[in-house]
């Protein structure tokens, strides 16, 4: 198979997108933080962000090593605040994972203070004081900010000047044809011109979308909890999604989701494919109306649809789960599919039907023997789309998902992305997705180009 | 029976179930929204939620707020997104549909996942969160809505009017704001309004970014929505929400329609 120039250049892009963590990666393995117990010193930390920069002096206790995590030796930081006679204090712990130890260390703050929103803030911020303090401590630096947007404008201008270089070689190329196959060339060209300045444009443009995407490829494979700290290549996250041993809620997420998203697809499919061939052969004012009706849940957006029907619900007095859920997302898939079912319906001779029943064929017999072979693809190309759209949902399976404990992957993220931390496990879960997609993209792209050949 | 077989065999009657569905699913909800605007929480008829809406003054600074961040969020898209959408179309690309598959793919991974990450990049160099994070997150999130249909208007725009036009001397300046910009005017509207309004609506993706610093009229929708006492009041604050939605489309739709119709 041989490979095209364009997925080339997408593999380089991803592998731009990946050398953009070099730096953190490399810096992060070498680090190696050694304090011993009894260290005590004092770190700043933000407590409120970012309006007002209140700092808190937070001591730092370094109380025991044995503290242990899968057999590797740790050390035990404990921040402990000055405690408040009277108030109610609260512990969060957060592990940070370097390659020689794992630290866990804890903060303790007044409890009036604790908010959902600021718990996170907190964390953040303790994170990256204590992280200097260490640095300070220990004479090591785990960070190069600097010359990562340096390595980053060094690899753009690395990319341009291959496609200058990649130019001037197809020039010279050119200079070497016949005059009509120059001439050929010229006119195929006609109209169309390669800039190589607005191409690099869209290659930049690519490698920012693309480099949050490839910061989780790239930190799937290090079993690191925190996203973006580096603590060695590692395969354990993959393993432990196929093997069951993710988060309990991670493993019922993704089951409810495959659930929905199929039920839903079916339902919708079905219910589409019957509304278009009605829609079909509606007369013209009869059809407007429906038309118009099926574009609201297409033009309401996420959260209009979800609160809605989260008002029907309540009204209706219907409890809310996985019947609901469903419902809602067959509510915004479906005129996907019958939008996608139309176009082959007006493609299809409309009296091949009315033949197949002149001819003996009970309705059914010619829905099946007749229009469906013809709606096939249609119909196919919405089922995808609604598995897609209802994997992906967020808003309206937010409010119709009840308070039950029922999760689908995107509320689980919120949920997760909320308390401060992503599970792990998602990041090779999206890796493998993505991969799949772009599997499919390449695999588009072999194919576009041999027709072209042809 | 015979009758029933004559109902189904007109194919028309197979919208019913889809239509009944609609009626229930959609419409029905939509006017529940309204109703409960008008409701206290005993179901009797008053007009105070609306009154705590004018009176709310934090209701209706993150309402021009939200609008204002919307705007500017479709300002940037419009920047970054026309010129993408065009050198896609313009640009002698071997395979044009890999290229604009590679602006669209990013859309199958979870957006709050990728917000969280962009989070995380932000974090990694530095940089606070704030309302830059917040632009630049939306953005990110939907420049593909952006590139998309104009990319498809551009494409299926006759090329050789361009010619002609240079060919009648304007220079290229000129043949690109009075015959692309203005043959491409509808997928720049629905563009816009693709763009607009989710990010009028949004509520966790802002969450996110800012740590929940910065709110969103979404944010406030769901705050009193998901709070029992104060249903009612969330359903005035959705119904403000459907008010703008429904001018945005309805602009949009007119002026794409219009625009439609020239060439």
């Amino acid at each position: 198979m041989r490979m095209d120039r364009y997925t080339c250049k997408i593999i380089l892009v991803f592998a731009l997108c990946s050398l953009f963590f070099v730096p953190t990666i490399s810096a992060q393995s070498n680090l190696t933080y050694t304090l011993k117990v009894g260290t005590t010193g004092e770190v700043k930390v933000l407590t409120e962000f970012p309006k007002e920069y209140q700092t808190e002096k937070i001591n730092i206790n370094v109380q025991s090593t044995k503290y242990n995590v899968q057999g590797r030796d740790s050390l035990d930081f404990v921040f402990v605040n000055e405690p408040v006679v009277g108030l109610e204090a609260w512990g969060d712990s957060v592990y940070s994972y370097t390659d020689e130890a794992d630290v866990r260390w804890t903060v303790w703050r007044n409890h009036k203070e604790v908010k959902n929103r600021s718990q996170r803030v907190l964390r953040q911020n303790a994170y990256s004081a204590f992280e200097q303090y260490v640095e300070s401590a220990t004479g090591k630096t785990s960070r190069g900010k600097g010359w990562v947007w340096w390595l980053f404008a060094g690899l753009a201008l690395a990319l341009a000047l291959a496609m200058a270089i990649t130019q001037v070689l197809q020039r010279q190329k050119e200079k070497e044809l016949s005059s009509v196959e120059q001439e050929m060339l010229r006119r195929k060209r006609m109209g169309k011109r390669r800039h190589y300045g607005s191409q690099l444009y869209l290659w930049l443009l690519l490698l920012i979308i693309y480099s949050p995407i490839a910061l989780i490829a790239v930190f799937s494979f290090t079993k690191s909890k925190i996203l973006g700290n580096w603590t060695g290549f590692s395969m354990e996250l993959y393993a432990n999604l196929f093997t069951g041993k993710a988060d309990a809620g991670l493993n019922s997420a993704i089951g409810y989701t495959v659930v929905i998203a199929l039920v839903a697809a079916l339902c919708s499919t079905i219910l589409g494919t019957l509304a278009a061939i009605g829609i079909y052969n509606m007369r013209s004012r009869q059809r407007k109306m429906v038309t118009f009706l099926n574009s609201v849940p297409m033009i309401n957006p996420d959260i209009i649809t979800g609160i809605s029907l989260f008002l029907l619900f309540v009204a209706l007095g219907m409890s809310q789960g996985l019947a609901t859920v469903c419902i809602a997302h067959v509510v915004f898939c479906t005129p996907y599919v019958v939008l996608s079912v139309l176009p082959r319906l007006s493609k299809m001779n409309p009296n091949t039907y009315e033949a197949a029943l002149d001819l003996g064929a009970t309705p059914a017999q010619a829905l099946r023997m007749v229009m469906l072979p013809e709606l096939w693809p249609g119909m196919l190309s919405g089922f995808v789309l609604a598995l897609t759209l209802s994997v992906d949902d967020f808003g309206v399976t937010f409010f119709t998902k009840g308070s039950g404990g029922l999760e689908t992957l995107s509320t689980f993220i919120y949920s997760d992305a909320r308390k401060g931390g992503l599970t792990p496990e998602l990041r090779p879960l999206f890796t493998i997705i993505l991969l799949v997609m772009l599997t499919a993209l390449i695999i588009i792209n072999i194919r576009n180009t041999k027709n072209e050949e042809k | 029976m015979s009758k029933l077989v004559q109902i189904f065999s007109s194919r028309r009657t197979w919208a019913w179930p889809y239509v009944l569905f609609m009626l229930l699913f959609v419409v029905l909800p939509l006017i529940l929204v309204g109703y409960y605007a008008l409701t206290d929480i005993n179901g009797a008829f008053t007009l105070h939620n609306f009154a705590k809406f004018f009176g709310h003054s934090e209701a209706i600074h993150t309402f021009f707020y939200s609008l204002m961040i919307a705007f500017f969020n479709t300002a940037l898209c419009l920047l970054i997104g026309y010129p993408a959408a065009y050198i896609m179309a313009m640009e002698d690309f071997k395979t044009p549909k890999v290229m604009a598959m590679l602006f669209i793919l990013p859309m199958w991974i979870n957006c709050l996942l990728r917000t969280v990450a962009t989070v995380e990049l932000f974090n990694m160099f530095g940089l606070p969160l704030g309302e830059g994070a917040l632009l630049f997150g939306l953005c990110y999130d939907y420049l593909p809505f952006m590139i998309y249909p104009i990319y498809n208007t551009l494409q299926k725009m006759d090329t050789s009017l361009v010619e002609a036009a240079q060919d009648l001397g304007a220079n290229r300046w000129q043949s690109f704001w009075k015959v692309i910009v203005p043959l491409s005017m509808p997928g720049v509207y629905s563009g816009i309004v693709m763009v607009f309004m989710p990010t009028v609506s949004t509520f966790a993706i802002a969450e996110l970014l800012t740590h929940n610093n910065i709110k969103l009229f979404g944010s406030l929708i769901q705050d009193y929505i998901t709070t029992t006492d104060l249903l009612n009041y969330g359903a005035v604050l959705s119904l403000v929400l459907l008010v703008i939605i429904g001018v945005t489309s309805f602009f949009g739709e007119k002026d794409a329609k219009e625009e439609g119709g020239l060439v």
